[in-house]
């Protein structure tokens, strides 16, 4: 008799379950592909045009010109160095921030580990308006806590304009930006962490490993997929940050905390060029999708 | 030298939960020592505070002369194989192996002489370069062992390793447990929850129930002279049957019954009652089945057959003696051929006690008489 690893059904059993898999499955694949693969294809094929999603003026193709255009835009560039600077700071600094507090907490009791997860939730579930609102009075020039604590321990003798200072300015939005992305990253560190089998950890123990060591090798390799996942997501969010800066800096000042995604929409919504934002959106989408498989191999890899 | 003392060691878990009480044991060098008892009896929380996993709540603990309690599980120069063997799931056998030499900075050639002077001794070595994954539970079960003894502990501790095999492995890997102390020769601390192990293992057994130690032995001391009803009905298998007996002093002899009927004292026994000078009592008489006889004298016990198993070499009746089921072990040899395949259900029978081979408990201590 032949030999099979699927379970023993009948043809017209499986072929009716296929086809309840997919009517529960009809709502989502609707909506996916209404609003994420329907505007993707659009998205790529406007990038080819000189479009103002105007009626009354029709789009002109232009084959490739939006992003030959692109690579002279000294503002795109000035936004592509700036989001490459916020991927590259805040990745591993809130993957790196958020295992440490993770490996601090994870064996506390249960009251006082509910307690830690809840405040470094809570910038993640309170609206980012909210949050925004509260970090521009802190940064405030006049009236921030910043400048009245820096003031009052004698660190700075005049005000400093958090915001307003080109230099300044980025490193402002990436504060914010870390603290409203630890929240996660802990939680799963938490999580993966109590997860780890206790007994490799003994075996180390044993073997003659010190924590350090025990770390590395035992706990590091099982908790991959959650630094996978995490540094992907991660990437995600800081290519995607967009709300910070159109609340705080709109770009400014002088393009010092423009972000490419700040930049499409500035492009599309404020100048009407929407075929350029969206030549834009697909460059950015490719650094996303490279960086995201070079993580992916790295992880394997390793 | 890997000597071993434990003195007074306790475990307390928060919330005053006592889970050893007071331990004291003193293992020679090379030794091979079985902790053995039901689940929750302390045995494994033992060995865990021996090698450092837990802390000792109470107490000291030796190794060689030297005071171990604040001392890490790495400086304590034990090795130690776990019920679950632990292995580093993305290190491959050979890594898995020469960890523990790595962190101790040996020389690369000596690290990889002694990694395949182990694995041949467990016949692992055509799998050196495999993830733990690709191995069967007995190949993992070897590597567990060979990554214990690779290191050349002072002490070898052993955490339930047999427990998830199956049944022949189980058997197999015992003996090559057995083979494999011969050649490495150090001091073994073992735990199980299973007698044969216990018995077929160690040099001495510890048996524990609750976080006591009810009694330490060589395997035939514990069996020939459980300390207590609990150590009579923990070793052997299946296990000792216990009957409400009376026991009376008559002048230099003691005359037993059992259910009505005198059951014989041996002259041994006689002559340890009378040295302990037991008075005149109720008794809980122990016999193990295998010594249990049937028999056709008049004065004999009566039961009934419950159930009647047949083992191939042996068959195991289950009776009923006046409300108490009861077992006994009968040698297929010594039943005429009509009952050798075994008996009907509600057959009557009888049987006696052999002088020598009863054990006499207190009902209220639990303790042996004698």
């Amino acid at each position: 008799m032949k030999q099979t690893n699927k379970p023993s059904m009948s043809r017209v059993l499986r072929r009716r379950e296929t086809f309840s898999a997919y009517l529960f499955l009809l709502p989502s694949l609707i909506f996916f592909i209404g609003f994420v693969i329907i505007p993707m294809v659009l998205c790529l094929y406007t990038s080819f045009f000189d479009s103002k999603l105007n009626a009354n003026t029709p789009d002109v193709f232009v084959g490739f010109a939006n992003y030959v255009e692109l690579w002279r835009d000294p503002v795109f560039k000035k936004a592509l160095v700036n989001t490459l600077v916020i991927v590259v700071v805040s990745v591993p600094t809130v993957a790196a921030f958020s295992l440490w507090v993770a490996s601090a907490i994870y064996k506390m009791k249960d009251w006082m580990l509910s307690a830690f997860r809840c405040i470094f939730y809570l910038p993640v579930v309170t609206g980012s308006v909210a949050v925004t609102v509260v970090w521009k009075w802190m940064y405030n020039n006049y009236y921030g806590i910043f400048n009245y604590v820096l003031k009052g321990v004698g660190a700075i003798d005049n005000n400093i304009n958090w915001l307003g200072n080109p230099s300044t300015a980025l490193w402002c939005i990436i504060i914010i930006l870390f603290t409203t992305s630890v929240g996660q990253p802990i939680v799963l560190y938490v999580s993966a962490l109590g997860n780890v089998d206790a007994s490799l950890v003994e075996a180390a123990n044993v073997d003659g490993a010190n924590n350090l060591q025990s770390f590395w090798k035992v706990k590091w390799p099982s908790i991959m997929p959650t630094t996978l996942y995490i540094i992907v997501i991660t990437t995600i969010n800081s290519f995607q940050c967009f709300a910070l800066i159109q609340l705080l800096t709109s770009g400014g000042p002088n393009n010092a905390t423009q972000t490419v995604m700040y930049y499409i929409y500035y492009t599309a919504f404020k100048l009407y060029r929407f075929g350029y934002g969206n030549a834009m959106g697909i460059i950015l989408a490719i650094f996303i999708a490279v960086l995201s498989a070079f993580q992916f191999w790295l992880a394997k890899e390793k | 030298m890997a000597t071993l003392q434990l003195k007074n060691i306790k475990k307390i878990y928060e919330g005053g939960v006592e889970a050893v009480h007071s331990f004291n044991l003193d293992i020679a060098d090379k030794e091979f020592i079985v902790l053995v008892g039901p689940s929750g009896c302390g045995k494994s929380t033992t060995l865990r505070m021996i090698a450092g996993l837990e802390e000792i709540s109470e107490g000291e603990l030796y190794i060689g002369d030297k005071l171990v309690n604040e001392v890490e599980p790495k400086d304590r120069d034990i090795a130690m194989v776990f019920q679950s063997y632990a292995l580093y799931p993305y290190m491959t056998v050979y890594e898995n192996m020469s960890f523990a030499l790595k962190l101790r900075h040996l020389p690369k050639d000596e690290i990889d002489q002694r990694v395949r002077w182990a694995a041949e001794v467990l016949d692992i070595t055509k799998y050196l370069d495999r993830k733990p994954k690709a191995l069967s539970g007995g190949q993992r079960q070897r590597v567990a062992i060979g990554r214990a003894i690779v290191r050349e502990p002072k002490v070898f501790l052993m955490d339930e390793p047999l427990s998830n095999l199956d049944a022949k492995l189980r058997n197999q890997m015992r003996a090559e447990i057995i083979k494999l102390r011969k050649k490495v020769n150090t001091t073994f601390i073992y735990v199980t929850h299973d007698q044969t192990e216990a018995m077929t293992l160690g040099d001495r057994i510890v048996i524990m129930k609750d976080g006591w130690i009810m009694q330490i032995g060589t395997p035939q001391e514990v069996f020939d002279h459980p300390a207590n009803i609990f150590v009579a009905g923990f070793i052997g298998m299946p296990q000792m049957n216990f009957f409400d007996g009376e026991l009376a002093k008559n002048g230099e002899k003691y005359q037993l019954t059992v259910n009505g009927c005198p059951v014989e004292i041996g002259e041994s026994l006689q002559q340890a009652l009378k040295e302990k000078d037991v008075p005149s009592k109720k008794v809980i008489v122990g016999c193990r089945p295998e010594h249990i006889e049937l028999s056709s004298a008049d004065n004999a016990l009566k039961a009934t057959v419950d159930v009647s198993e047949m083992m191939g070499s042996e068959i195991h009746l289950h009776l009923n003696c006046e409300g108490k089921d009861i077992v006994i072990r009968v040698p297929s040899t010594k039943l005429s051929a009509e009952h050798r395949g075994g008996f009907e259900f509600g057959t009557d029978l009888k049987f006696a006690f052999p002088a020598d081979l009863i054990h006499l408990f207190d009902p209220e201590t639990e303790n042996n008489l004698i």
